[in-house]
Protein backbone atom coordinates (compact mmCIF):
# COMPACT_ATOMS: atom_id res chain seq x y z
CA UNK A 1 0.00 0.00 0.00
CA UNK A 2 1.26 3.20 -0.77
CA UNK A 3 1.01 5.06 2.45
CA UNK A 4 1.76 2.19 4.86
CA UNK A 5 3.63 3.67 7.94
CA UNK A 6 3.08 6.98 7.15
CA UNK A 7 1.18 9.09 9.99
CA UNK A 8 -1.48 11.63 9.11
CA UNK A 9 -3.22 14.48 10.39
CA UNK A 10 -6.61 16.31 8.65
CA UNK A 11 -8.70 18.94 9.51
CA UNK A 12 -11.92 19.20 8.79
CA UNK A 13 -11.82 15.16 8.39
CA UNK A 14 -15.57 14.51 9.51
CA UNK A 15 -17.76 16.04 6.34
CA UNK A 16 -17.17 16.64 2.24
CA UNK A 17 -13.52 16.39 1.09
CA UNK A 18 -11.75 16.58 3.88
CA UNK A 19 -14.29 12.59 5.38
CA UNK A 20 -13.11 11.45 2.03
CA UNK A 21 -9.47 12.49 2.54
CA UNK A 22 -9.21 10.56 5.57
CA UNK A 23 -11.08 7.21 3.81
CA UNK A 24 -8.65 7.67 1.00
CA UNK A 25 -5.35 7.68 3.01
CA UNK A 26 -6.84 5.30 5.71
CA UNK A 27 -7.63 3.36 2.59
CA UNK A 28 -4.02 3.64 1.72
CA UNK A 29 -2.31 2.16 4.72
CA UNK A 30 -1.44 5.83 6.74
CA UNK A 31 -2.60 5.87 9.86
CA UNK A 32 -5.05 8.63 10.11
CA UNK A 33 -5.51 11.27 12.97
CA UNK A 34 -8.10 13.86 11.85
CA UNK A 35 -9.82 17.45 13.28
CA UNK A 36 -13.43 18.08 13.55
CA UNK A 37 -15.12 20.76 14.94
CA UNK A 38 -18.55 19.95 16.00
CA UNK A 39 -20.02 17.21 14.51
CA UNK A 40 -18.99 14.19 16.82
CA UNK A 41 -21.85 11.99 15.50
CA UNK A 42 -20.45 12.07 12.06
CA UNK A 43 -16.70 12.50 13.11
CA UNK A 44 -17.48 8.69 15.49
CA UNK A 45 -19.61 7.19 12.53
CA UNK A 46 -16.27 7.66 10.09
CA UNK A 47 -13.99 6.31 12.89
CA UNK A 48 -16.06 2.86 13.50
CA UNK A 49 -16.57 2.74 9.37
CA UNK A 50 -12.80 2.54 8.95
CA UNK A 51 -12.60 0.78 12.50
CA UNK A 52 -14.50 -2.31 10.71
CA UNK A 53 -12.83 -2.30 7.41
CA UNK A 54 -9.45 -2.83 9.85
CA UNK A 55 -8.13 1.05 9.64
CA UNK A 56 -6.64 3.02 12.71
CA UNK A 57 -8.20 6.12 12.67
CA UNK A 58 -8.62 8.87 15.34
CA UNK A 59 -11.41 11.78 15.69
CA UNK A 60 -9.63 14.82 17.64
CA UNK A 61 -12.42 17.75 17.93
CA UNK A 62 -10.85 21.40 18.07
CA UNK A 63 -11.65 24.75 16.71
CA UNK A 64 -8.90 25.45 13.65
CA UNK A 65 -8.64 28.21 14.62
CA UNK A 66 -6.84 27.69 17.73
CA UNK A 67 -2.98 27.87 17.28
CA UNK A 68 -2.45 26.36 20.95
CA UNK A 69 -4.69 23.46 20.33
CA UNK A 70 -3.22 22.87 16.55
CA UNK A 71 0.20 22.81 18.68
CA UNK A 72 -1.24 20.29 21.22
CA UNK A 73 -2.81 17.83 18.63
CA UNK A 74 0.49 17.86 16.91
CA UNK A 75 2.22 17.11 19.82
CA UNK A 76 0.28 14.80 20.90
CA UNK A 77 0.72 12.79 17.42
CA UNK A 78 4.67 13.10 17.33
CA UNK A 79 4.71 12.00 21.01
CA UNK A 80 2.74 8.47 20.26
CA UNK A 81 4.31 8.04 16.80
CA UNK A 82 7.38 9.45 16.87
CA UNK A 83 6.85 10.99 13.70
CA UNK A 84 4.23 12.97 11.30
CA UNK A 85 4.61 12.83 7.45
CA UNK A 86 1.27 14.37 6.20
CA UNK A 87 -0.57 17.22 6.94
CA UNK A 88 -3.91 17.70 4.61
CA UNK A 89 -5.76 21.49 5.82
CA UNK A 90 -9.11 20.48 4.50
CA UNK A 91 -11.31 22.37 7.22
CA UNK A 92 -13.25 25.38 5.43
CA UNK A 93 -16.28 26.72 5.68
CA UNK A 94 -18.71 29.40 3.06
CA UNK A 95 -20.50 32.41 4.89
CA UNK A 96 -21.55 33.77 1.47
CA UNK A 97 -23.19 37.55 0.62
CA UNK A 98 -22.13 40.02 -1.90
CA UNK A 99 -19.29 42.40 -0.90
CA UNK A 100 -21.65 45.40 -0.14
CA UNK A 101 -23.72 43.58 2.32
CA UNK A 102 -21.15 41.38 3.74
CA UNK A 103 -20.46 41.60 7.52
CA UNK A 104 -17.06 41.88 8.77
CA UNK A 105 -17.84 39.04 10.86
CA UNK A 106 -19.15 36.80 7.73
CA UNK A 107 -15.35 37.92 6.20
CA UNK A 108 -13.55 37.29 9.80
CA UNK A 109 -14.77 33.88 10.19
CA UNK A 110 -14.35 32.94 6.70
CA UNK A 111 -10.24 34.11 6.84
CA UNK A 112 -9.59 32.85 10.23
CA UNK A 113 -11.08 29.53 9.65
CA UNK A 114 -9.88 28.84 5.85
CA UNK A 115 -6.33 30.80 6.08
CA UNK A 116 -5.75 31.27 9.77
CA UNK A 117 -6.74 27.52 9.84
CA UNK A 118 -4.68 26.26 7.32
CA UNK A 119 -1.47 28.89 9.00
CA UNK A 120 -1.86 27.65 12.41
CA UNK A 121 -1.25 23.97 11.81
CA UNK A 122 1.53 23.98 9.15
CA UNK A 123 3.27 26.01 11.80
CA UNK A 124 2.55 23.24 14.11
CA UNK A 125 4.25 20.73 12.14
CA UNK A 126 6.88 22.78 10.55
CA UNK A 127 9.60 22.06 12.64
CA UNK A 128 8.85 18.53 13.37
CA UNK A 129 8.85 17.99 9.46
CA UNK A 130 11.63 19.83 9.04
CA UNK A 131 13.57 17.85 12.04
CA UNK A 132 12.52 14.77 10.07
CA UNK A 133 13.62 15.96 6.55
CA UNK A 134 10.86 14.20 5.39
CA UNK A 135 6.77 15.85 5.17
CA UNK A 136 4.46 16.28 2.63
CA UNK A 137 1.58 19.07 3.68
CA UNK A 138 -1.49 19.47 1.07
CA UNK A 139 -3.87 22.23 1.19
CA UNK A 140 -7.51 23.16 -0.06
CA UNK A 141 -7.61 25.71 -2.05
CA UNK A 142 -10.52 26.33 -4.61
CA UNK A 143 -10.80 27.25 -8.13
CA UNK A 144 -12.80 29.67 -6.80
CA UNK A 145 -9.12 31.74 -5.88
CA UNK A 146 -9.01 32.27 -9.31
CA UNK A 147 -12.29 32.36 -10.82
CA UNK A 148 -14.58 34.64 -9.39
CA UNK A 149 -18.07 34.20 -8.55
CA UNK A 150 -20.53 36.49 -7.11
CA UNK A 151 -21.02 36.26 -3.03
CA UNK A 152 -17.61 34.53 -2.38
CA UNK A 153 -14.84 37.31 -2.18
CA UNK A 154 -14.57 36.15 1.35
CA UNK A 155 -14.28 32.61 0.65
CA UNK A 156 -12.06 33.87 -2.58
CA UNK A 157 -9.71 35.75 -0.70
CA UNK A 158 -9.07 32.88 1.75
CA UNK A 159 -8.67 30.55 -0.97
CA UNK A 160 -5.79 33.09 -2.92
CA UNK A 161 -4.32 33.33 0.43
CA UNK A 162 -4.05 29.52 0.56
CA UNK A 163 -2.31 29.08 -2.86
CA UNK A 164 0.00 31.73 -1.46
CA UNK A 165 0.95 30.30 1.46
CA UNK A 166 1.69 27.05 -0.58
CA UNK A 167 4.20 27.99 -3.08
CA UNK A 168 5.95 30.18 -0.17
CA UNK A 169 5.97 27.58 2.64
CA UNK A 170 7.22 24.94 -0.19
CA UNK A 171 10.12 27.37 -1.46
CA UNK A 172 11.05 27.83 2.39
CA UNK A 173 10.73 24.22 3.61
CA UNK A 174 11.69 22.43 0.01
CA UNK A 175 15.37 22.40 0.96
CA UNK A 176 14.61 20.76 4.49
CA UNK A 177 12.64 17.62 2.49
CA UNK A 178 9.13 18.71 3.04
CA UNK A 179 6.92 19.33 0.45
CA UNK A 180 3.74 22.05 0.22
CA UNK A 181 1.19 21.47 -2.58
CA UNK A 182 -2.59 22.40 -2.87
CA UNK A 183 -5.51 20.48 -4.40
CA UNK A 184 -8.30 23.62 -6.06
CA UNK A 185 -11.21 21.50 -6.72
CA UNK A 186 -14.21 23.07 -8.87
CA UNK A 187 -17.59 22.41 -8.14
CA UNK A 188 -17.88 19.00 -6.42
CA UNK A 189 -20.98 17.26 -4.63
CA UNK A 190 -20.58 18.05 -0.97
CA UNK A 191 -22.73 19.79 1.45
CA UNK A 192 -20.85 23.39 1.57
CA UNK A 193 -21.23 23.42 -2.49
CA UNK A 194 -25.30 22.73 -2.57
CA UNK A 195 -26.31 26.43 -2.28
CA UNK A 196 -24.52 27.27 -5.43
CA UNK A 197 -25.36 24.18 -7.21
CA UNK A 198 -29.15 25.15 -6.70
CA UNK A 199 -28.27 29.14 -8.11
CA UNK A 200 -26.46 27.55 -10.97
CA UNK A 201 -28.94 24.70 -11.49
CA UNK A 202 -29.04 22.49 -14.31
CA UNK A 203 -27.03 25.04 -16.81
CA UNK A 204 -23.80 23.51 -14.19
CA UNK A 205 -23.74 20.29 -16.29
CA UNK A 206 -23.24 22.37 -19.70
CA UNK A 207 -20.74 24.76 -18.37
CA UNK A 208 -18.44 21.83 -16.85
CA UNK A 209 -16.62 20.38 -19.84
CA UNK A 210 -17.19 16.71 -18.21
CA UNK A 211 -20.57 17.35 -17.83
CA UNK A 212 -21.30 15.84 -15.00
CA UNK A 213 -20.12 17.72 -10.93
CA UNK A 214 -16.90 15.99 -9.63
CA UNK A 215 -17.08 13.39 -5.98
CA UNK A 216 -15.10 14.38 -3.12
CA UNK A 217 -13.39 10.45 -3.61
CA UNK A 218 -11.98 12.03 -6.63
CA UNK A 219 -10.52 15.08 -4.79
CA UNK A 220 -9.00 12.66 -2.25
CA UNK A 221 -7.72 10.49 -5.12
CA UNK A 222 -5.38 13.69 -6.06
CA UNK A 223 -4.46 14.78 -2.73
CA UNK A 224 -3.31 10.78 -1.70
CA UNK A 225 -1.21 11.41 -4.56
CA UNK A 226 0.43 14.43 -3.50
CA UNK A 227 0.57 13.28 0.21
CA UNK A 228 2.63 10.44 -0.99
CA UNK A 229 6.19 9.44 -2.46
CA UNK A 230 4.99 9.16 -6.29
CA UNK A 231 5.17 12.76 -5.73
CA UNK A 232 8.68 13.26 -4.27
CA UNK A 233 9.33 15.77 -7.26
CA UNK A 234 6.25 18.30 -6.88
CA UNK A 235 5.92 21.00 -4.38
CA UNK A 236 4.47 24.67 -4.50
CA UNK A 237 1.80 23.23 -6.97
CA UNK A 238 -1.80 23.89 -7.20
CA UNK A 239 -3.78 21.17 -8.72
CA UNK A 240 -7.19 21.76 -10.37
CA UNK A 241 -10.08 19.41 -9.69
CA UNK A 242 -12.65 20.29 -11.75
CA UNK A 243 -13.62 18.38 -14.49
CA UNK A 244 -12.22 21.25 -17.12
CA UNK A 245 -14.47 23.86 -15.69
CA UNK A 246 -11.56 26.45 -15.27
CA UNK A 247 -10.47 25.67 -19.35
CA UNK A 248 -12.92 28.25 -20.05
CA UNK A 249 -13.70 29.26 -23.52
CA UNK A 250 -16.47 27.83 -25.70
CA UNK B 1 23.08 19.46 34.66
CA UNK B 2 25.47 18.56 31.55
CA UNK B 3 29.01 19.69 31.17
CA UNK B 4 30.23 22.19 28.89
CA UNK B 5 31.42 19.28 27.23
CA UNK B 6 28.33 17.20 27.07
CA UNK B 7 26.65 20.32 25.85
CA UNK B 8 28.99 20.73 22.69
CA UNK B 9 28.77 17.62 21.69
CA UNK B 10 25.46 17.90 21.52
CA UNK B 11 25.39 21.53 20.19
CA UNK B 12 27.56 19.98 17.48
CA UNK B 13 25.52 17.34 16.58
CA UNK B 14 22.31 19.27 16.05
CA UNK B 15 24.54 21.54 13.83
CA UNK B 16 25.79 18.93 11.56
CA UNK B 17 21.80 17.26 11.19
CA UNK B 18 20.84 21.03 10.85
CA UNK B 19 23.53 22.61 8.70
CA UNK B 20 24.56 19.29 7.08
CA UNK B 21 28.17 20.32 8.08
CA UNK B 22 31.28 18.59 8.80
CA UNK B 23 31.96 17.63 12.50
CA UNK B 24 35.05 19.26 12.15
CA UNK B 25 34.15 22.40 10.94
CA UNK B 26 32.06 23.19 13.90
CA UNK B 27 34.68 24.32 16.27
CA UNK B 28 33.60 27.07 19.25
CA UNK B 29 35.31 29.98 16.81
CA UNK B 30 32.86 29.06 14.00
CA UNK B 31 29.67 31.97 13.04
CA UNK B 32 26.78 29.77 12.52
CA UNK B 33 26.44 31.96 9.46
CA UNK B 34 29.27 32.72 7.96
CA UNK B 35 31.29 29.69 8.66
CA UNK B 36 28.67 26.97 8.48
CA UNK B 37 26.44 28.67 6.00
CA UNK B 38 23.15 29.15 8.17
CA UNK B 39 20.17 30.72 7.06
CA UNK B 40 17.69 32.07 8.68
CA UNK B 41 15.31 28.71 8.71
CA UNK B 42 17.92 26.78 10.23
CA UNK B 43 17.93 28.82 13.47
CA UNK B 44 14.16 27.11 13.56
CA UNK B 45 15.83 24.17 13.04
CA UNK B 46 18.72 24.07 15.35
CA UNK B 47 16.61 24.98 18.14
CA UNK B 48 13.73 22.78 17.75
CA UNK B 49 16.73 19.79 17.65
CA UNK B 50 18.27 21.34 20.83
CA UNK B 51 14.52 21.00 22.76
CA UNK B 52 14.66 17.78 21.89
CA UNK B 53 18.43 16.94 22.95
CA UNK B 54 18.09 18.70 26.24
CA UNK B 55 14.37 18.43 26.31
CA UNK B 56 13.66 21.86 27.13
CA UNK B 57 11.66 24.26 25.63
CA UNK B 58 12.79 27.56 23.71
CA UNK B 59 11.36 30.14 22.22
CA UNK B 60 12.67 31.21 19.02
CA UNK B 61 12.79 34.83 19.90
CA UNK B 62 15.42 34.36 22.91
CA UNK B 63 18.24 33.54 20.46
CA UNK B 64 17.77 36.42 18.15
CA UNK B 65 15.38 38.87 19.71
CA UNK B 66 13.53 40.08 16.78
CA UNK B 67 11.46 42.59 18.47
CA UNK B 68 13.97 44.59 19.46
CA UNK B 69 15.82 43.96 16.19
CA UNK B 70 12.61 45.43 14.56
CA UNK B 71 11.39 48.03 17.32
CA UNK B 72 11.68 51.48 15.74
CA UNK B 73 12.92 52.39 19.21
CA UNK B 74 16.09 50.63 18.61
CA UNK B 75 16.57 50.35 15.27
CA UNK B 76 17.10 53.60 13.19
CA UNK B 77 18.41 53.85 9.39
CA UNK B 78 19.30 49.95 9.51
CA UNK B 79 21.42 50.58 12.79
CA UNK B 80 20.81 49.54 16.62
CA UNK B 81 20.59 52.49 18.74
CA UNK B 82 23.05 52.18 21.98
CA UNK B 83 19.40 51.84 23.69
CA UNK B 84 19.54 49.17 21.55
CA UNK B 85 22.84 48.06 22.19
CA UNK B 86 21.84 47.92 25.64
CA UNK B 87 18.74 46.30 25.52
CA UNK B 88 20.46 43.76 23.06
CA UNK B 89 23.25 43.12 25.74
CA UNK B 90 20.67 42.34 28.60
CA UNK B 91 18.76 39.53 26.62
CA UNK B 92 21.63 37.71 25.06
CA UNK B 93 24.13 37.86 27.32
CA UNK B 94 25.34 34.83 26.30
CA UNK B 95 27.08 36.44 23.11
CA UNK B 96 30.13 39.12 22.75
CA UNK B 97 28.61 42.44 20.95
CA UNK B 98 31.31 44.33 21.54
CA UNK B 99 32.12 43.98 17.63
CA UNK B 100 29.06 44.66 17.01
CA UNK B 101 28.30 47.66 18.83
CA UNK B 102 31.36 48.95 16.88
CA UNK B 103 29.27 48.51 13.74
CA UNK B 104 25.56 47.63 14.38
CA UNK B 105 24.04 47.00 11.22
CA UNK B 106 20.74 45.46 12.10
CA UNK B 107 21.43 42.51 9.40
CA UNK B 108 24.72 42.03 11.01
CA UNK B 109 23.78 40.42 14.17
CA UNK B 110 22.94 36.90 13.31
CA UNK B 111 26.28 36.75 11.52
CA UNK B 112 27.96 37.48 14.54
CA UNK B 113 26.55 33.91 16.76
CA UNK B 114 29.17 31.69 17.09
CA UNK B 115 29.14 27.74 18.26
CA UNK B 116 29.75 28.53 21.25
CA UNK B 117 27.63 31.65 22.02
CA UNK B 118 24.88 28.93 21.41
CA UNK B 119 26.31 26.63 23.65
CA UNK B 120 26.67 29.22 26.70
CA UNK B 121 22.48 30.32 25.62
CA UNK B 122 22.10 26.36 26.05
CA UNK B 123 23.46 26.45 28.93
CA UNK B 124 21.50 29.47 30.14
CA UNK B 125 18.47 28.03 29.46
CA UNK B 126 19.31 24.61 31.46
CA UNK B 127 20.35 27.05 34.50
CA UNK B 128 17.24 28.56 34.51
CA UNK B 129 14.78 24.98 33.87
CA UNK B 130 16.88 23.42 36.36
Amino acid sequence: MRLEHKIALVTGGSRGIGRAVVQRLAAEGAEVAFVYQSNREAADALVAELAAEGRTVRAVQADVRDAEQAQQIVDDIVARHESLDILVNSAGIVRDGLLGAMTAEQWREVIETNLFGAYHYCRAVAQQMMYQRRGSIVNLSSTAAEFASRGQVNYAASKGGIDGLTRGMAKEFAPRGVRVNAVAPGMIDTDMSKVVRGLVGARLNDIIPLRRIGTPAEVAAVVAFLAGDDAAYITGQVFRVDGGLSLGGY
Amino acid sequence: MPTQEEVFEKVRGALVEALGVDEEEVTPQATLVGDLGAESIDFLDILFRLQKAFNIKIPDKELLPQDILTNPEYVVDGRVTDAGIAELRKRMPFANLDSFAANPNVQDLANLLTVADMCRFVESKLATAG
